[in-house]
């Protein structure tokens, strides 16, 4: 009860007060550009056809109604909030008068997909092959492998998307250049597997580059960790090696590891942007660009609400776990 | 009594090879001891006068830079005399926690953060013996018992613990496999007077109930007093003087030993206590002769060239000293 009190409640209250200050700095920012969008689609309407000026007012009056422009600025947000709540983000701009709520939704699934199973097979092997790489370090394999790394971790990620688009996709057209799956969607293998075809490029696109920075991370808080007292007692008491990379080393780089990958996942809403665009998959970051492009503001602050959810439960989830990870964080 | 390790005319150097510069560390210089099964015994000095190197070595616990280069270390362990030179590697991990022990200097961060107590001690328990984890629980409990100390330190995590109880927990930690010979480096330091006390009374009974070996450095004269059978004082990497503890402090012949001795704050006396006079000799290039000649006021024209032999001056008292080896030979008294 009392680490309800004192640990968990203050922490779900922080939560909420974050989303609150996000969603609204996401609200009142648009509000300050000194671009109207109901004039911008007037005058996309109205720039190559002449309309009725009767038709163009009342056409103001309902885009505004639409856009939620009316009233002053507290009428407006109040409005925003309760549309909020019923899951209402309105409409796009560019794709008139399709809901937000519809496109985002068609793009999240592909974007979940693709970036959990590349984060997740980053963090694993990067995380295991730093700390053992870290541990060997003065093994050749390690060696080999760290300069391998260190090669291909400054390697700009457009680059490495591009070469694997122009080997892989171009040259040998061992996979697709363009698209996310083929056939019917359901639950069938024939589904998955071109699901997985069609996903296999720009996941190793992602993979290679943050491999190796969290292969970095860890070797270096692998070399901090076995340079510590309790690491080195151990061994001095001849404890086994397996014991001691597991129960020594790596429990002990567990927490920045943990913290860097609830927030990457809690990133995920983002959406992988230029990955998306690269290869032409049809996610989030896919609907952002697009988005940008055509200053559909309704899509991109939808986005941007999404983001500021993820990344605000990633952290509180972290608060919560970290007492598993570190007792020192337990309540005493 | 036999002797249970002993080393002979050990030379162990810090070597280091850095943009071409080499660079030679002479920590431990040509030191011959024996120390001899059941007693205490204690090595003192002042900081960087080689203590903690020694212990290494006699530990078998380094690696390069620290270089053996000259002289050997001889352990009589369970009736076998075993050169720690031949020695495999397997060997030297299989003697370790069973016969040959370490309580480490600054205790408090060798105990595992993120592990219970209990855990840690299954750990170096299983590491060497054949237990279940129930088995080396029921050991653990026991013998914390044994040693006075709170049964809930078991399922404790180290930052819960107070610094003078992670100090015990490590000296039990390093002693729960009965050990013949354990060594404990400055295992008093950064703990106050009080919780001193309770430490070096553990250390005595750890010692005492199986008449294990203890070899004991630290720079606190008043803890060798309390603990130590026989001391020996290092300075500049080497063996100045050596006896039992009652005649190096009542008796201390080396100009350096009478330097550490009258250096004691005492309780009858309230008059300010005198400080060696200059510093300690950097170790890559020590001084010839005498290494103490320098800050030493007895020093005399040979001391400057001709480096001391430690000379037995009575019976178990060694010194390396001209000046007393000259007053002993019936010269000139100083």
């Amino acid at each position: 009860m009392n680490l309800l009190r004192t640990y968990i409640l203050p922490r779900i209250l922080q939560w909420a007060l974050v989303i609150f200050v996000g969603i609204s700095a996401t609200f009142l920012i648009p509000r300050l550009s000194p671009i109207n969008p109901v004039d911008e689609m007037i005058g996309r309407m109205t720039a190559f056809a002449s309309i009725d000026p009767h038709a163009v007012v009342s056409m103001r009056e309902s885009a505004t109604a639409l856009f939620g422009l009316e009233g002053t600025l507290l009428e407006q947000y109040g409005r925003f909030w309760a549309r909020l709540f019923t899951g209402d983000l309105g409409v796009s701009f560019g794709n008139f008068p399709r809901p937000v709520s519809d496109i985002i939704g068609a793009g999240l699934p592909w974007t979940i997909g693709l970036l959990s199973i590349a984060i997740l097979i980053s963090w694993i092997s990067g995380v295991f092959l730093g700390a053992l790489a870290g541990y060997f370090h003065d093994r050749r394999w390690a060696q080999i492998l760290e300069r391998f790394v260190v090669v291909v971790y400054p390697i700009p990620y457009l680059i490495i998307a591009f070469v694997l688009i122009f080997v892989f996709a171009w040259w040998l057209k061992w996979f697709p250049l363009v698209g996310g799956s083929r056939g019917q969607p359901g639950l069938t293998w024939d589904y998955i597997s071109t699901l997985l075809y069609f996903g296999f490029l720009p996941a190793l696109s992602l993979v290679i580059g943050s491999t190796a920075f969290r292969f970095i991370m860890a070797k270096s808080l692998t070399t901090t960790e076995i340079a510590s007292d309790y690491v080195q007692y151990a061994e001095l008491a001849a404890v086994p090696k397996r014991k001691i990379i597991l129960f020594y080393v790596a429990r002990n780089t567990m927490l920045p590891q943990v913290t860097d990958l609830a927030l990457s996942l809690g990133a995920l809403f983002e959406g992988a942007l230029i990955t998306e665009v690269l290869f032409a998959y049809p996610g989030l970051g896919f609907v952002l660009y697009n988005a940008i492009y055509n200053a559909d503001y309704n899509i991109i602050m939808g986005i941007t609400l999404l983001s500021i959810a993820g990344i605000a439960t990633a952290s509180l989830l972290i608060d919560l776990l970290y007492p598993i990870f570190d007792p020192r964080v337990r309540l005493r | 009594m036999g002797t249970i390790i002993e080393t002979n005319n050990l030379r162990a150097y810090y070597i280091t090879k850095a943009y071409g510069v080499e660079r030679t560390v002479k920590a431990v210089d040509d030191i011959t001891l024996r120390i001899q099964e059941g007693e205490v015994y204690g090595i003192a000095g002042e900081s960087g006068c080689g203590k903690s190197t020694l212990l290494r070595i006699l530990l078998g616990a380094y690696q390069p830079p620290l270089t053996v280069v000259g002289g050997e270390v001889i352990y009589h362990l369970e009736g076998e005399t075993m050169n720690a030179a031949d020695m495999t590697e397997e060997q030297q991990r299989d003697m370790k926690w069973r016969t040959i022990s370490y309580i480490p200097q600054g205790s408090m961060h060798v105990l595992n953060p993120v592990r219970r107590i209990r855990d840690t001690f299954h750990d170096f328990i299983s590491a060497h013996r054949d237990v279940t984890k129930k088995e080396s629980f029921q050991l653990t409990a026991d013998y914390l018992r044994d040693l006075g100390l709170p049964e809930k330190v078991m399922a404790s995590y180290p930052h819960q613990l107070s610094g003078g109880m992670r100090q015990r927990v490590t000296i039990a930690l390093a002693t729960i496999l009965w050990p013949k010979l354990i060594f404990a480096d400055e295992p008093t330091t950064a703990l106050d007077v009080v919780v001193q006390r309770g430490v070096i009374q553990m250390l005595k009974d750890v010692q005492q109930k199986e008449g294990s070996t203890l070899v004991l450095i630290t720079h606190d004269i008043g803890v060798h007093a309390n603990l130590a059978d026989r001391i020996g004082i290092l300075y500049a990497g080497k063996l100045v003087e050596e006896s039992d503890t009652k005649t190096i402090l009542e008796n201390p012949r080396h100009p350096y030993t009478r330097y550490l001795i009258e250096s004691l704050p005492s309780l009858d006396s309230r008059e300010e206590r005198l400080a060696i006079p200059g510093r300690p000799p950097a170790l890559d290039r020590p001084p010839s002769g005498c290494r103490f000649h320098e800050r030493c006021p007895l020093a005399q024209d040979v001391c400057k060239t001709i480096e001391p032999e430690l000379i037995e001056i009575e019976p178990k008292h060694f010194t390396a000293c001209h000046v007393v080896e000259e007053e002993l030979n019936g010269g000139h008294s100083v």
